[in-house]
């Protein structure tokens, strides 16, 4: 299938992810033990036939760059086509902190989306921990002849006060929609956005010239009753991050068989960069229980319940419990850690106790030593 | 565009001592070490010394490792001047054409290739030796010493000097004789099968053999002897550090077990000297509740619920809880189920050890009849059935069969 373009909006920061978007934007979130959340969004295209993606960027894009690099660990450094980085330089607005809304961001990519050579274009956020059936969607789109797919998720991930919900017909019409309520009505909608490129142009141009700049206020709430608009139901798993508690909790459903079985599909794989870590170590020491762990670590003390990234390295004595260890993380000799959040390249000294709790993990930032 | 040194990687051997391991990939290309083949080591080796063009010479069963190598790209040898290319043997218009009938014949028919890059020096390797080498300072050597050929050498007990081609030279290493496995040593000094020659020199001496009949156009049968009998200027280079052949099972497993000494041996986390693989896209290994791990090698893709003691698990392995593994090599996407035991094995890609199944021993007081046992990939092993230490099985065994 070559008749549908991919854009990923990669810009958007959120504040309350505290510590974890302090260096980055929410794209580049290391999530899942090797992964970075908008390697989902890459993957999910890709896996559909997706040959052709913009990267839509704004701020603090320097490590998602590093990671998505020339885009060929997901076969999209092409001649002709593949991936596109999009930053904010073609805007009027550039040296504004971020765009208004994904209807702004488009606009300043207008040219770009003339360019493209699909019919039908895809809209996707780069932090949605999904394994989207994109090829599905894109059947169900022109089964349906609707004008806009937009596709939800009845499970209800995200926190509302940050979310868009959807109420539609039987047959999937949508009908109403919420914007930010204080809890969940009707389901969540993933801003997930299936549509022809010539729609998707006129509907840039409308907005522009009517000072809109969200897409689910000011085109799906707005235009509910002149567009045909249709929800896909997604029932696999989603994961949403808008806070700190929210990333803990959804890293630690990795634990679950029947997450990883959604979300890492052998027959529709998650591809990253490829790093070429060795295989891990375990000590004769060792004792390992209920994780999940990368590639390139050395495990040598106590690890229950954890995410353990790649190049992670686990002293002899120490113990920990319920914590997520970013990349490069070292914890020295004897140090305790429960409910904790390493973010990459932090040392624990030896014989150091940290504890959070399940409802309030403690995020130690990128490079601290503790 | 003309290169200092090009590497020529012997890779058509069918490495026959590998056995059930070797029926259907080149020795170059069974899985080593948890995440890599046997050949990313020469490959990488190469990048990290700065040489950027490489010919792998292949073979027998070649489709895997063609694959296996692509582009280059996992080892940056995907380049638009140079980079890694298979060099398969071929026939020419009103040829005979043949395969290629020697290590030096190989070379021999691919002296068009090496002329493209007009090189100074060419590189031989072979792909049968897990090591970590800087070619580049052996080139350096070889350049300030002046010779026609370097030969990388290393020193072993005057034991196994007696199953090795040894160099025998003097103090300032010019070599004055070649001993292929001599009864009674005069040196300690062992060839690695790393070769270092001057272009034009090698270039003329390949011509000649190939003109006598009675060569059997192999280096270290012909073309050395008739360099050091024609006075040319051979010199060794003197080599330290992990070397380790894997051309048998027993190699292959003690090599395997090297790696668990991670500091030692080839030191894998060495990020200066990085080896480089193609790995399948795979999550991070799964550790169940029941689980127990210790001085071992995970790779991606793994679950484990069982026992793991003393091994090397390849991406994707599967340890049922219940199953215990000890002092075992399991090939990618090798399965152990329930209740199932596997010791001292090497279990090939995409076996399935079965519910209560028992796969090789700990050795014994009898060790005449012990030995490593393997399973050969897409074997099945039967419920309850048994392998025997020491067997080699490469067809299914029934539910309670023994092996």
């Amino acid at each position: 299938m070559n008749n549908l373009h991919g854009l990923v909006f990669a810009y958007r920061s959120n504040k309350d992810l505290r510590e974890l978007t302090q260096h980055r934007n929410t794209c580049s979130i290391p999530f899942g033990g090797r992964y970075r959340l908008v390697d989902f969004a890459l993957s999910s295209m890709v896996n559909a036939g997706v040959t052709d993606i913009g990267l839509i960027v704004h701020s603090s894009y320097q490590s998602l760059l590093d990671h998505v690099g020339s885009g060929k660990d997901w076969d999209l450094s092409r001649k002709h086509g593949g991936l596109r980085i999009l930053p904010p330089f073609g805007y009027a607005d550039a040296l504004s902190s971020d765009y208004y809304g994904r209807m702004d961001s488009l606009a300043g990519i207008r040219s770009y989306l003339e360019d493209i050579r699909q019919d039908y274009v895809i809209l996707m956020g780069g932090d949605l921990a999904a394994n989207l059936p994109i090829q599905e969607i894109y059947e169900q789109h022109l089964a349906s002849q609707a004008d806009i797919t937009t596709v939800v998720t009845c499970q209800n991930v995200g926190e509302p006060r940050s979310s868009t919900y959807l109420s539609s017909t039987p047959d999937g019409k949508v009908t109403d929609v919420f914007v930010h309520p204080k809890s969940p009505m009707g389901c969540e909608s993933l801003e997930v956005y299936l549509l022809s490129k010539q729609l998707l142009l006129s509907l840039v141009d409308h907005c522009a010239t009517h000072n809109i700049h969200s897409f689910s206020e000011g085109v799906i709430l707005a235009m509910k009753d002149r567009l045909h608009i249709h929800t896909y139901e997604f029932g696999g798993y989603v994961g949403r991050f808008h806070t700190v508690e929210g990333y803990y909790e959804h890293s630690m459903d990795l634990l679950d068989p029947a997450v990883r079985a959604s979300l890492f599909d052998p027959k529709l794989p998650i591809k990253t960069k490829d790093q070429s870590n060795p295989s891990t170590y375990y000590g004769p020491d060792a004792q390992a229980v209920d994780s999940l762990i990368a590639d390139g670590c050395k495990i040598e003390g106590e690890v229950d319940h954890c995410i353990i990234f790649r190049g992670v390295h686990v002293e002899k004595g120490a113990r920990l419990s319920h914590c997520i260890l970013m990349q490069g993380t070292h914890v020295g000799a004897g140090a305790t850690l429960q409910y904790a959040i390493t973010d990459k390249n932090v040392r624990i000294n030896p014989g150091r106790m940290l504890m959070g709790h399940e409802s309030y993990p403690i995020a130690i930032a990128k490079g601290a030593q503790v | 565009m003309k290169k200092e040194c090009v590497a020529m990687l012997l890779a058509g051997g069918q490495g026959s001592r590998l056995k059930a391991l070797t029926r259907h990939v080149a020795k170059p290309a069974v899985p080593f070490g948890g995440k890599y083949r046997i050949i990313d080591f020469p490959l990488s080796n190469c990048v990290n010394s700065g040489i950027d063009t490489v010919g792998v010479l292949t073979q027998y069963r070649p489709l895997e490792l063609n694959s296996y190598i692509g582009n280059g790209q996992p080892w940056d040898l995907d380049r638009s001047d140079g980079g890694v290319h298979i060099l398969p043997p071929y026939l020419g218009e009103n040829e005979q054409g043949s395969w290629y009938k020697g290590t030096a014949n190989a070379i021999f028919q691919n002296i068009n290739f090496i002329d493209q890059y007009d090189p100074d020096y060419v590189l031989i390797l072979s792909g049968d030796h897990i090591y970590k080498m800087d070619y580049a300072a052996m080139l350096d050597q070889h350049k300030k010493t002046g010779a026609d050929l370097t030969i990388a050498v290393q020193e072993v007990s005057m034991e196994e000097a007696t199953r090795m081609g040894i160099m025998n030279c003097d103090e300032e290493g010019r070599v004055y004789e070649f001993e292929e496995k001599p009864a009674k040593p005069k040196s300690n000094l062992a060839s690695m099968g790393i070769y270092i020659f001057t272009w034009a020199k090698l270039r003329k001496y390949l011509i000649a053999d190939e003109k006598d009949p009675d060569s059997s156009n192999d280096f270290g049968k012909n073309i050395i002897p008739t360099m050091l009998a024609k006075k040319e200027s051979l010199h060794v280079y003197r080599f330290q550090g992990y070397w380790r052949d894997v051309g048998t099972i027993d190699s292959l497993w003690d090599a395997n077990m090297d790696m668990l000494s991670v500091e030692d041996g080839v030191h894998l986390f060495d990020d200066d000297w990085p080896i480089y693989a193609r790995t399948p896209i795979q999550p991070p290994h799964c550790i169940g509740p029941d689980a127990k791990v210790s001085h071992s090698l995970l790779t991606g893709g793994c679950q484990v619920g069982g026992e793991v003691e003393n091994s090397v698990l390849f991406h994707s392995v599967t340890v049922e809880p219940g199953a215990s593994v000890r002092f075992s090599i399991l090939m990618p996407g090798a399965v152990v189920k329930a209740g199932a035991k596997v010791d001292y094995s090497i279990v090939a890609e995409d076996a399935v050890i079965e519910a209560g199944a028992v796969v090789g021993a700990e050795p014994g007081k009898d060790k005449k009849d012990w030995g490593i046992a393997v399973v050969a990939s897409n074997v099945k092993v039967g419920k309850n059935a048994s392998v025997a230490p020491a067997a080699m099985v490469t067809k299914n065994v029934k539910e309670g069969g023994k092996a």
